[in-house]
């Protein structure tokens, strides 16, 4: 018998994975639609900073800059993508640290990791949402044409924030840890900007960087017009590699973090 | 089990065998016997923070059955290890040594099963989400506790009717006073499975109604349910009232385990209420440099003085009072309450005992 008052008629039935995903998104997307400001706030500030770009680099750079604007346009798009997936992510979970759900899903007989890989797709889905929506103003503002394959993007964008949601989980994993150390952590998604602009394919290593491969297929869907069946498979797998390499990594910090942090009392002391 | 589990049960294994030798303190009856319906057993557990000369031993070889359908309370002073025993028995905070069983499911062997019966409120958090509303708290928590949110809609309802939460239901619980989210938090543990609750500090923030409406619900859920609650909290009106039986912890270690009738029955600690025109304030600062002593408002025009002490110091008492001319008026014993028994407990040099 459970708690909640006795009842012939209900007998509580057990929840699987199907309600917990139910029960994850449907709360991301409760906090989305209810609480807009965020969502709205970050994208004027990714507009504004957009414009700053443009039309003062077109006062220093000229014609140089408007030559070059479909791969700044491009690249903005992707670490504005990234930097939704990463500090939602590493953000949100300081917060479950903070409020004590944290502690509350790691007693869950589904446990944290599920919750995590769905907030994460949640995640994903959101920043695309407003990215999107970025995207579309940078074309207008800026009067330029761009290729846009819908599934190739979403495929060669999808598999570059992955890797940058390993990067957050791993984040997550060290503020569960240490804490505080959270918004010195959002100061990463800076160093995204250095990795969306390496020239990948001139220097192979940086191919296993997060970002740099993807931003590179990417560069060449958008502006080149190629789909995804047309880039080498050589190509696609280290895209996939560092997309799934990466989350598992930052997945392995995280389950590391949390056990030390019980292990050591601090899971949900903040 | 995670790797992290399986080093902790490698040591809970070598614990168990070590801690079945061990002999426990005598005022900590074994409570293993066969009859009962056990929701939580604890044997063995310990736990150490930080290692040499530095390291604290926040519970110490801490064993304990606690039967289904019982409120128990975890009484102690700050620091006495309550809140790491909860956090050990939940695997919040994983233990050097010692073996935890929720309904007979080892919770270090195999966790998943275990959190199915077992939820918890821990002090200092929110617990819940303040974004969403009471009702979305409690269908989200349902079911990361594993259990159809749907499945539950009627439960739902009586809940948040019982903790006076219903008008709200809807209401974001950002919205709320601290009390209302007090009760959102306690309506959230109990929304989905959990058969067992460890409730920290559960009426912090309350005002007196809201405490009663609590408690009343608390000892409803035991009495027609079988919900079994082990509540730590330092408002010993609380933990007098509503619980079955009364665990005390003093430096990692349990030093009492009884009920609150037991426990009342056999402290020696006494406080006596005088009233006499005598009582001045040079006997009043004797009174003080020998006893516990403080002035109590009374309607009378004499003043009047409580006293708490042993039986070995009532006969100092009445002579101390005697050598300043004390005239009596009238002489009161005030029966001892939970807060004594406590005092006494966790004040007394742990040798002595």
């Amino acid at each position: 018998m459970t708690a909640g008052g006795p009842d012939a008629s209900e007998t509580p039935r057990p929840a699987g994975y199907r309600h917990l995903a139910r029960a994850v998104l449907y709360r991301e997307y409760l906090i989305f639609v209810r609480y807009p400001a965020n969502a709205v706030g970050g994208l004027v500030i990714s507009v504004f900073f957009f414009g700053l770009l443009f039309y003062g680099g077109r006062m220093v750079a000229g014609q140089a800059l408007t030559d070059s604007i479909e791969g700044i346009i491009v690249g903005y798009f992707l670490w504005s993508l990234s930097v939704g997936a990463y500090s939602s992510i590493s953000n949100d979970i300081g917060s479950e640290v903070q409020w004590g759900t944290l502690e509350r899903h790691v007693m869950s007989p589904f446990g944290f990791a599920p919750v995590a890989l769905l907030k994460g797709l949640a995640k994903i889905v959101r920043s695309f949402v407003t990215a999107t929506i970025l995207l579309a103003v940078m074309l207008v503002v800026t009067g330029t044409s761009l290729e846009l394959n819908l599934g190739t993007i979403v495929v060669v964008a999808t598999l570059s924030i992955v890797s940058v949601l390993g990067l957050g989980l791993a984040a997550g994993g060290v503020t569960v840890l240490y804490k505080q150390i959270g918004s010195w952590l959002n100061l990463l998604q800076f160093g995204f900007i250095v990795l969306v602009s390496a020239p990948a394919f001139d220097l192979g290593w940086l191919r296993w960087l997060p970002l740099a491969q993807g931003s590179a297929l990417l560069q060449r869907t958008m502006i080149d017009d190629v789909r995804l069946w047309e880039f080498p498979p050589a190509d696609l797998a280290i895209l996939l590699g560092v997309a799934v390499g990466y989350f598992a990594f930052g997945y392995a910090v995280f389950q590391y973090a949390t056990r030390r942090a019980r292990r050591l009392g601090v899971l949900g002391d903040y | 089990m995670d790797s992290d589990d399986s080093v902790a049960a490698s040591a809970i294994g070598r614990n168990e065998r070590t801690a079945a030798a061990d002999t426990r303190p005598d005022s900590v009856e074994s409570s293993a016997t066969d009859d009962r319906d056990i929701a939580v057993s604890v044997t063995g557990l310990s736990k150490r923070f930080g290692e040499g000369d530095a390291a604290v031993t926040a519970v110490n070889d801490v064993s304990v059955d606690v039967e289904s359908g019982s409120i128990v309370g975890l009484l102690g002073p700050n620091g006495a290890g309550k809140t790491t025993l909860i956090k050990s028995i939940l695997g919040m905070v994983v233990p050097d040594a010692g073996t935890v069983r929720i309904r007979g499911v080892d919770l270090y062997e195999r966790p998943r099963e275990a959190y199915g019966s077992v939820d918890a409120m821990l002090e200092g958090a929110r617990n819940d989400y303040w974004r969403l509303t009471v009702r979305e708290n409690l269908r989200y928590f349902a079911t990361i506790s594993g259990v159809d949110p749907n499945s539950v809609r009627d439960r739902h309802d009586r809940l948040l009717a019982k903790l006076g939460l219903a008008e709200k239901a809807d209401v974001p619980v950002r919205e709320l006073s601290r009390g209302m989210k007090q009760k959102v938090s306690l309506a959230s543990v109990l929304a989905g499975g959990a058969s067992v609750v460890f409730l920290d500090e559960p009426t912090l923030g309350l005002d007196v109604e809201s405490s009663r409406t609590l408690q009343r619900e608390l000892r409803r859920l035991a009495e027609e349910e079988a919900l079994t609650v082990v509540l730590s909290s330092h408002d010993m009106d609380v933990v007098e009232t509503v619980c079955d039986r009364v665990l005390i912890m003093s430096e990692g270690e349990i030093i009492a385990d009884d009920t609150v009738e037991a426990l009342l029955s056999g402290t020696d600690r006494h406080r006596v209420r005088i009233t006499s025109r005598d009582l001045d304030t040079a006997v009043v600062s004797a009174l003080r440099r020998r006893f516990d002593a403080h002035r109590v408002e009374s309607g009378d025009p004499s003043p009047r003085i409580e006293v708490a002490t042993d039986s070995d110091g009532l006969y100092e008492l009445m002579f101390l009072l005697r050598r300043n001319d004390v005239t009596l008026e009238r002489v009161r014993t005030v029966e001892p309450d939970l807060e004594d028994v406590f005092v006494d407990l966790t004040t007394t040099d742990r040798g002595d005992r």
